[in-house]
This record gives structure tokens, C-alpha cells and sequence, in this order.
């Protein structure tokens, strides 16, 4: 635990001094901040059954296929090719500690990332909000879609530090973790807008399809609804993935 | 109850290591071993194994069969407490760049579990012992020499006081200054702690080890004192004679005092002397008495001199000889 804690430190530190971390903060905002932008825009000109907030979660994937990989990808690689992950596995910390302080480090960067992007609709609030309407910035909306950002990115995170263990090159290692997002999200949305239920020889399929469906995730969250599967599969996914990173690490080394 | 563990007889020990990569054996049935305090060198020529079974001994890498120990400990069944009693410095030295030097050592200090209240003493001690207080302490591992890069790696290696430090190739890409340094920091170490250490700089390797061992394609072909490898391995005495008789008049009187001597053909130097070399048995009583018979014979004799046989020449016969011999020895 004291090898976690100081890998912790460790890592954190150094993504905080680190220019990728700074250069994906900038992507993200301005991202996220166009996204608000366009949707506060849309709402403006005619009624919309969705508030502006509920919008650019829906956006959600847009960074994380975009940013996420740029926070993931040096995790490891890097380390790998400049043989530093060597030296730090002839000290008595575990591999275990290692992956999870780096995922742990990357999840928090990740978490901070988009605690940033709550100022647009608090700002928005505080210019153009009136009086008790919350339609702009809904504290609610904006608590849920955060929980389910948050939750998700743990298996987000988790794979993109997978990633970053199978190979040296960090521009590979983003590109396999785009791959893989690209893949769980497009899953997710096939499962929400598909009629599976509709289609009898896909019966089988019914109850496993409703757990993967990524935007019916965040729909519940952000209505306030707490569903434990979703959790159940994220974190599963996230100790699974860290699993195979664990041993990827030790079975490259 | 006395809380001290109770010394090892070896504080490094590799019984019948093996790694095999597919259908390549990197190193086979490799058996020696380092007592505590002593300060051994691991050589070989480049691909003989050497990287390879230290990275096993520091517990990066797994071998195929075999079995390492560390203090006692195996490295393959409980690594985490063997590499608290060792410190590894892999051969290129790879250091984060983005980090100060003392930085560097304080979070490598809490790694390698030392007591938190003693990270600054222990990292002021080898900043202090490796000569990197005043030039390196602040600056960014990125920005430092290789001289100051390996200083570093050393000073990582002896942070923890382990009781075993295994360097691979420490001195490589240093100036003679800084080589000295380093060689009077590692004969510094001896009696502390075993010191396993490789290197091509065969003239160091003489100058600070105790013992070598020298595997040839992944297997070991001798090990011992370099007095007693020197005995092993060149049994036989050379003498460089330069005199102006003949070859034939040189054996008569070598062969004289020493039936198995032997008299190699000569090369012409100037002024009709000429250069040959006399071969004797190492363990013959000859060589004390060889000068005073050709001088008191009357030969012409300009120089003799008995030939110094380094660890390049041990090293150069050991490499030559198959591992069936190195085991049978």
C-alpha cells in the first residue's frame, strides 16, 4: 500500500507537469465548450425536448475517442521504450501497484477534465440564467451525466491502459485504445437503437443487449435513476481489463 | 532472540540456470555463486548471456529451469523479498528525464522501503559518495552527462544499502576520471555487500574483483580467484628473449635447464638481434633460474622478461575452451 501511495504521488505528479496532459486538457475543453456552445445555440432558436446540458452528454463519446487515448497512451508505452519500467519492476512495488497507480492517476486526470467543463454551464448560468429556471445548467443533469462519466471512465480508463501495456509506441497504444472505445461505444448505441426485442431468433440476446446500453446508462443516470448493473459492468470491466494489463506487464518483462 | 537474519553462505546464487527463447538458448545450466562481501565479475563476449542472467538474478526476468536466490531468497517464488536485499543496474542506465536527480532518489528511496525518516539522510549519503551534490543534485536527469547519468544509476543502486548490487555494465561510455571514481566507490563496497558486476574493461574487472565468473554462448566455462584461473587456464610460462644467437643455440640451452621448453621462431630487430619467445611449464622450477643460465653461458643478451598474463589472457583462454571443459574443472 505504501507503494501505491508514493506511485500514486509519483504519477500524478508527473501528469500534472507533463505537456500531453495540458495539450489533452485544451482538446477536451475546447471540445466539450463547442459542444455546449452548439447546443445552447439550438436551443435558443426553436423549443428542444432535451436541455442543453443533457445534449453535450450525449456527446460524451466525441471526447472520449479524442482525448482519452492521448491520456492513456503514454502510461505505459513510454515507459516501456525508454526501459524506465524496467527499473521501476527491480524495486519491491508489485506490477499490481504499478498499473493500478497509473490507471488510478489517469481516472483522476480524467475525472478533473470534466469537473472543468461543469464552469461552461456555470457560467452560462450565472450570465444568461434566470430566476428558479434550471433548464441551463440543471444541477441534477449535471450530477448524473457526471456520476455516469465517471463510473464508465473506469472501464474507459481501464482499457486504455491495456492499451498502453501491449506495446512501446505510445501513437499505437492511442490508436488501439480509439479502437476499443470506438468499438464499446458503437456497441452500446447499437444495443440502444436496435429492436432487438422485436427480432425473436435474437431472444437470447435480449438480456445480455441491456446491460451494454451505453446511452440508456446515461440516460438513467442523469434522471436520477442508480441501477447497480451498469456499476457492476464497469467495474468489472475495469478489473478485468487491469487484469490482462497486470499480466501483460509481467509476461512482457 | 537476536532479530538479525543469519547470513547466507551465498549472498548470489544460481544453480543450473537456463533461458531458452524459442529454439535459442540464451544461457544453460549456468551454476555459481557470489559469498556476501565479495566483489565478483560476470564476463563474457557480447550475446554470451550476460544481461541475460542478471536480469533473471533481479527478478525482471523469468528463466526457463533453474533456480536464483537472493540472501537466501528466491527470486522466482518470492521476488519482492529478494529484490528488497538487491539492487539491479541495468546495463543502459534508463533514467526518467523529467526528473531532478534528488527527486529521482527520494522516490526511489520510498520504493525500495527505506524508513521515511531516513529518505533525505540515506539520499544526502550517496549523493555524497557518488560525487553528485554539487553538480547534479538539481538538475534534470535529461540534461546530465552519461558520466553523471551512471553516477546516478550507482547511487540508485546503493540507496536501500542492499545487501547485494548487481551492475551491468557500470562503467561503459565513462572518461578514465570518472572510471577511477567508480572503481574506488565499488572496492569501497567490498565487505558491505556482494557486488556483482559486468563489464568488457577487463583491466577494471582485475583491478576491483575478488573472483570472476566468464560464460562463453550461454555457458559457463570458468569461475575462480584470477591467480587461480591464471593457473588453470595458461599452464605454461613465456619469457621474451632478444639475443643475437642462433634459435638452435637458445633451445640447447633452455632445454638444458628444462626438458619441455620450447623456443619459438624469432623476428629479427636490428643490428643482428633478435627476438624470440621461450615457452616454459607454468609450474617449472626454470623460470627462476632461466636469466642466470643464458648469462652465465655467455649469450649475447640484450632483454628477458617474463611475460605478465592479464585477465585478457585468462579471458581470451577461457572463451576459447568449450563449457564441457569449464564444468570439468
Amino acid at each position: 500500500m505504501r507503494h501505491f501511495r508514493t506511485l500514486l504521488a509519483h504519477e500524478l505528479r508527473t501528469a500534472l507537469l507533463s505537456g500531453n496532459t495540458w495539450a489533452s486538457a485544451a482538446l477536451f475543453l475546447a471540445l466539450m465548450g463547442g459542444i455546449h456552445f452548439f447546443a445552447l445555440l439550438e436551443c435558443s432558436r426553436a423549443p428542444q425536448p432535451w436541455t442543453p446540458v443533457e445534449a453535450t452528454f450525449r456527446l460524451f463519446w466525441l471526447p472520449l475517442l479524442c482525448v482519452l487515448p492521448l491520456l492513456t497512451m503514454r502510461s505505459f508505452a513510454e515507459e516501456r521504450r525508454s526501459g524506465t519500467l524496467s527499473a521501476l519492476l527491480t524495486t519491491p512495488a508489485s506490477t499490481a501497484a504499478i498499473v493500478w497507480a497509473k490507471f488510478l492517476a489517469a481516472w483522476l486526470t480524467w475525472a478533473v477534465f470534466w469537473c472543468a467543463f461543469l464552469v461552461f454551464p456555470w457560467i452560462v448560468h450565472a450570465r444568461l440564467g434566470t430566476g428558479g429556471d434550471q433548464r441551463l445548467s440543471d444541477p441534477a443533469t449535471l450530477f448524473g451525466g457526471l456520476c455516469f462519466v465517471l463510473v464508465s471512465g473506469l472501464l474507459h480508463v481501464a482499457l486504455g491502459i491495456l492499451c498502453s501495456c501491449l506495446t512501446r509506441s505510445s501513437a499505437l497504444a492511442a490508436l488501439l485504445t480509439f479502437i476499443c472505445l470506438l468499438g464499446l461505444t458503437a456497441i452500446g448505441g447499437a444495443m440502444d437503437s436496435l429492436p432487438i426485442e422485436s427480432w425473436s431468433w435474437l431472444g437470447w440476446l435480449r438480456e445480455p443487449a441491456a446491460h451494454l446500453r451505453t446511452f440508456g446508462h446515461l440516460q438513467d443516470f442523469a434522471g436520477g435513476i442508480l441501477d447497480s448493473r451498469p456499476l457492476v459492468l464497469y467495474v468489472t470491466g475495469m478489473m478485468l481489463s487491469l487484469g490482462l494489463a497486470v499480466l501483460a506487464v509481467e509476461g512482457q518483462e | 532472540m537476536s532479530d538479525v537474519a543469519p547470513q547466507p553462505e551465498a549472498a548470489v546464487a544460481a544453480e543450473r540456470l537456463t533461458k531458452r527463447y524459442g529454439s535459442l538458448t540464451a544461457i544453460e545450466d549456468l551454476t555459481f555463486s557470489v559469498a556476501p562481501g565479495e566483489v565478483v565479475g560476470f564476463l563474457g563476449p557480447n550475446g554470451a548471456g550476460k544481461s541475460t542472467t542478471m536480469r533473471i538474478l533481479s527478478g525482471t526476468m523469468a528463466g526457463t529451469s533453474g533456480c536464483a536466490s537472493i540472501w537466501g531468497v528466491s527470486v522466482a517464488l518470492n521476488p519482492a523479498e529478494a529484490k528488497r536485499h538487491m539492487a539491479y543496474m541495468p546495463e543502459n542506465n534508463p533514467l526518467p528525464e523529467d526528473l531532478r536527480v534528488e527527486e529521482y532518489l527520494r522516490l526511489r528511496a520510498r520504493l525500495k522501503d527505506v524508513d521515511a525518516g531516513k529518505v533525505d539522510a540515506r539520499v544526502n549519503q550517496v549523493m555524497e559518495d557518488c560525487d553528485l551534490v554539487r553538480r547534479a543534485s538539481g538538475r534534470l536527469i535529461g540534461q546530465l552527462s552519461k558520466g553523471f547519468r551512471q553516477r546516478v544509476g550507482i547511487a540508485d543502486a546503493l540507496l536501500a544499502q542492499p545487501k547485494v548490487v548487481i551492475l551491468d555494465e557500470p562503467t561503459i561510455g565513462l572518461d578514465p576520471h570518472q572510471i577511477l571514481g567508480i572503481r574506488d566507490l565499488i572496492r569501497s563496497l567490498r565487505g558491505q555487500m556482494a557486488v556483482l558486476i559486468s563489464s568488457h574493461i577487463l583491466h577494471e574487472v582485475e583491478q576491483v574483483c575478488d573472483k570472476v565468473v566468464i560464460i562463453n554462448r550461454g555457458r559457463l566455462v570458468a569461475q575462480g580467484r584470477t591467480d587461480d584461473l591464471r593457473r588453470e587456464l595458461l599452464p605454461h610460462a613465456g619469457f621474451t628473449v632478444v639475443t643475437k644467437a642462433s634459435q638452435a643455440e637458445l633451445a640447447a640451452l633452455c632445454t638444458a635447464v628444462e626438458p619441455a621448453a620450447t623456443v619459438e621462431d624469432g623476428v629479427a630487430t636490428d643490428l643482428g638481434w633478435t627476438r624470440y619467445r621461450v615457452v616454459l611449464p607454468a609450474q617449472s622450477p626454470a623460470r627462476e633460474t632461466l636469466a642466470t643460465t643464458l648469462l652465465s653461458a655467455g649469450l649475447p643478451l640484450r632483454e628477458i622478461a617474463e611475460e605478465r598474463y592479464g585477465l585478457e589472457d585468462i579471458f581470451l583462454a577461457a572463451t576459447r575452451r568449450t563449457p564441457a571443459e569449464g564444468r570439468r574443472s
